[in-house]
């Protein structure tokens, strides 16, 4: 590796070239000097530029986002569970959710809660809800103290069964005097349980924004099952994606930097291309520290869970620790030779779980479908492992075992606990 | 004791990689180029895990129960030979090779500033490494398809000290009992469930963390093995490391080293390697190359089914290369008749590697904008590719960039085209296959960018001075 700089620049070529052309040491000396004053004053300007740019894109964002006062009097109104009324549907509270587990026999649910907001001093309201269906059919209801007797309306858009903030304009024209109820409408049946946390009446001023942008960026993103698959980066629902955001900055420094260039020849020494690669080296570098963080508060997370455990610990630890459970024991009963078994389960995890877990025994589990072979297929010798399966019944007195409408097959109960059991078919 | 001879016996597959391509490149001018030692021990160590699988596929078939003595001690003595081959054919190099390597690493022979910035982004990339090290030491078995279909296989494998059969479900339920198995995927190959056969065996015990110590070790060869490549590529020593900082700072990447057991990292490096070991065959037509090119290849077509369509994509691009003037036509014919040949697959509905073909085209752009650009997945690797494409685009087809245009053409030709005439289109939509697939052809991604960044740089260097006489420096321009 020689000397010269990994970056292209004028500045430094110009000292090179000094050099080159076998001028004097101090004449060369002068030139890196002035080259290292002008790589830093490009430095220096490329930084300023860079803040510059991203204060302007806040505050463009700010302007075309912000729906009332950018400085807003009014702090944000908040109402957890335990102030929500289920009106219409079935649930409880339970750990600080309302969890609704079905709605009312018209097939609506309806959340409510009683508040007393200036509606001039509030433009947003997030319900915080999780465990819809993307086409839920969701809408944020209120009444106001100009017309008692009116109910006002706004659809609520659900991503990743979570409800978004609703923002509420000027032309929402129901919106005014005092709010004295809000109220979340879910039309339709629920295929799971919904659960509502709270409410949050916003004022949606400058700093709040902001602050829920930053939130959302730097949120704690945990491994989960979809992260093989994607990282979101923070939290799931972003009304600014982060990289898009960084993107759009350095694009318009760079965009800046080339029209400076072109009127002001000299306003930058360093190449375009120089400056364009530092800027973007840069943004990934912030994208990175986030991801890094992250990465170190998951590990914080993992060292809690198993740091220490021996690898069945670890087991007991997981969420498998009742499957692992009963596995442990099915497993002191089976043979010590592998043996054929048969899994059923009602939920592909549990099935494809218990698989896991029960080789070198030869496992049948059926990916992705909860339907079993006909108990004719089976061999005497064969096992079968149940585990929080419907439509499987055993006659104890007759040793018959049967499931889904099939003929019945000679089987021995080898092990039973609550929702699980273990079979050997005769 | 057994995680000592954990990481011993990895080490000694490294080691009998890293010997294998010494050994090939003993007399090439590549061992005493730059970046040598990162490529050697990087490339040699996935030379060596696919060598470890092909042993124990042998071990299996002639009926050798699985062992650490059965199937470490053939690779001992195979390191031995290789090395002690290596250095006899060429000890001077070698030697200085290994001398200079701790010296390299801390960044010896840059200026002082670039020295800390490279001294920085070292500890920075450890930092990483060791994040991801501790969580791959500490979590079980997580991702679903890890224990749904690849360590389904080498659990068994390990108990058994054998190969035995996955078959679908229905063979199952008509073999006699216990001769064959089967789990989700029983057709995949064997490639990667077998490096966690050989890390259970050599814990003596099935543990659901330690047995995906490859996955970590993967990442950091691959990360050697890139710098390596780029060195090759005439990159200076810190823009290397920036790009492979860029290659290993992907959160998707991180994310597969750390909830280790697909084998989708496995496909990316062993794929982006062969890539850059066929165009350096090209450029130099020296055997080794072509050696390790082909068994990089090969190791793609066993990894994942899907590879043989990754390897055959490489090959417009090598035609570029070796054929530069008519290269790019035939690259474009062969884009012609592959589009218009998969137009008329996809109206037989015919199913291919899993994949139903459907003609009617409806690109899931939502989903395709929220896995590359809004989240956080790549960080601003498609917003560098667009940059670079809509700025140095009248450079991509130059001749030091067009093959690398032309494999990138093909590869993500290929995706959108599984996305928006197969039944993949649902799993980008739902963002659980879009990015996986997408992160086989990141990494060659990342080298194009900076490649065609290159060439768009070292044109407007030209543009504006072009009568200057001064060397191109090193570094991120090309040398003159």
């Amino acid at each position: 590796m020689n000397h010269r700089d990994a970056i292209d620049d004028a500045a430094t070529g110009a000292a090179d070239a000094a050099a080159a052309a076998g001028a004097t040491p101090a004449a060369a000396h002068q030139a890196s000097a002035a080259a290292e004053t002008h790589r830093r004053r490009d430095a220096w300007r490329v930084a300023v530029l860079f803040a510059v740019v991203l204060v302007a894109c806040v505050g463009a964002y700010l302007a075309v986002t912000l729906p009332g006062a950018w400085f807003p009097g009014a702090s944000p109104a908040a109402w957890g569970a335990k102030e929500l009324v289920l009106a219409r549907g079935t649930g409880r509270v339970q750990g600080g959710e309302l969890i609704v587990s079905a709605p009312d026999a018209s097939g609506v649910t309806l959340i409510t809660v009683t508040s007393n907001l200036r509606a001039s001093d509030y433009h947003g309201v997030a319900w915080v809800v999780a465990g819809l269906r993307e086409d839920a059919e969701v809408r944020l209801l209120w009444r106001t103290d100009v017309q008692p007797g009116k109910l006002n309306l706004l659809p609520v858009r659900v991503e990743s069964g979570r409800t978004l903030l609703i923002v509420i304009t000027p032309k929402d024209q129901g919106w005014i005097g005092h709010v004295t109820g809000l109220a979340l409408a879910i039309q339709g049946p629920l295929p799971q349980p919904v659960t509502v946390r709270g409410v949050i009446a916003k004022p949606m001023g400058a700093w709040e924004t902001l602050a829920d942008r930053f939130r959302e960026w730097f949120a704690f993103e945990a491994w989960n099952g979809a992260s093989i698959n994607t990282v979101v980066g923070g939290a799931e629902n972003q009304d600014v994606p982060m990289p898009a955001a960084l993107a759009a900055v350095v694009a318009i420094c760079v965009g800046i930097i080339l029209l400076l260039r072109r009127w002001r020849p000299r306003a930058f020494v360093a190449a375009v291309p120089t400056i364009a690669v530092a800027l973007f080296i840069a943004a990934w570098l912030l994208l990175d520290v986030r991801w890094t963080w992250n990465l170190a508060r998951q590990e914080r997370a993992t060292a809690l869970q198993y740091a220490g455990k021996t690898p069945h610990e670890k087991l007991l630890a997981s969420s498998d620790a009742p499957l692992v459970a009963f596995l442990d024991k099915a497993r002191a009963v089976l043979p010590s030779t592998p043996v054929r078994v048969l899994v059923a389960a009602n939920a592909d995890y549990f099935r494809e779980r218990a698989a896991y877990h029960l080789y070198p025994h030869s496992v049948y589990a059926r990916p992705r479908s909860n339907e079993l072979p006909d108990p004719a297929t089976l061999r005497a010798g064969d096992w079968v492992l149940v585990y929080q399966r419907l439509g499987i019944q055993f006659d104890r007195q007759h040793g018959k075992l049967r499931w889904d409408g099939h003929a019945p097959r000679d089987a021995e109960l080898k092990l039973v606990e609550p929702g699980a059991a273990l079979f050997v078919i005769r | 004791m057994d995680i000592f001879t954990l990481w011993l016996g990895w080490v000694l597959v490294g080691a009998c990689g890293a010997a294998i391509v010494a050994l090939a490149y003993a007399r090439s001018a590549l061992i005493a180029g730059e970046g040598a030692p990162a490529f050697v021990v990087g490339c040699g160590w996935f030379v060596g895990q696919f060598a470890l699988t092909l042993w124990m596929r042998a071990q299996s078939a002639v009926g050798v129960p699985f062992g650490v003595a059965s199937i470490g001690l053939p690779l001992l003595a195979v390191t031995a030979l290789t090395a002690w081959l290596a250095l006899r054919r060429n000890r001077g190099s070698i030697v200085a090779l290994l001398r200079d390597a701790p010296r390299r690493f801390l960044g010896a022979g840059l200026v002082r500033r670039q020295r800390a910035l490279w001294l920085a982004l070292v500890a920075w990339i450890g930092i990483r490494l060791a994040l991801l090290l501790l969580e791959v030491l500490r979590r079980p078995l997580y991702p679903w398809d890890a224990w749904t279909q690849w360590a389904t296989k080498a659990r068994v494998w390990f108990e058994l000290r054998r190969m035995a059969p996955f078959v679908p479900l229905s063979d199952w339920l008509a073999a006699p009992a216990g001769s064959v198995y089967v789990d989700a995927a029983p057709h995949y190959p064997a490639t990667v469930p077998l490096t966690q056969t050989w890390s259970a065996t050599l814990l003596g015990r099935w543990d659901d963390a330690l047995v995906n110590l490859p996955w970590w070790l993967s990442g950091v060869a691959f990360g050697l093995a890139l710098y390596g490549c780029l060195r090759q590529l005439r990159f200076g020593a810190l823009a290397a490391l920036a790009g492979t900082w860029l290659v290993l700072s992907l959160p998707i990447l991180d994310t597969h080293v750390a909830l280790a057991g697909y084998a989708d990292l496995a496909m990316a490096a062993y794929l982006t390697l062969a890539a850059l070991s066929w165009l350096r065959f090209v450029q130099t037509r020296e055997w080794p190359d072509l050696a390790i090119a082909c068994v990089l290849s090969a190791a793609c077509v066993t990894i994942k089914n899907p590879g043989i369509v990754w390897v055959a994509m490489l090959v417009p691009g090598i035609v570029t290369a070796w054929l530069p003037r008519r290269g790019r036509m035939l690259a474009a014919v062969a884009f012609a008749v592959a589009a218009a040949a998969a137009l008329v697959l996809t109206e037989t509905s015919v199913t291919i590697l899993g994949y139903r073909l459907q003609l009617d085209y409806d690109m899931p752009w939502r989903g395709l904008f929220d896995a590359y650009l809004a989240y956080a997945n790549w960080h601003l690797l498609f917003y560098g590719a667009l940059a670079v494409t809509a700025l140095g685009w009248r450079r991509l087809l130059q001749p030091e960039v067009a093959p690398f245009t032309i494999i990138v053409a093909f590869g993500v030709a290929f995706l959108l085209f599984g996305f928006a005439f197969t039944n993949a289109r649902i799993w980008v939509e739902d963002q659980s296959t879009v990015n996986r697939a997408t992160l086989h052809l990141a990494p060659l991604i990342v080298v194009w960018m900076m490649m065609a960044f290159r060439a768009w740089a070292e044109g407007l260097r030209n543009l504006d001075s072009p009568g200057d006489a001064v060397a191109p420096r090193e570094g991120m321009m090309p040398p003159a």
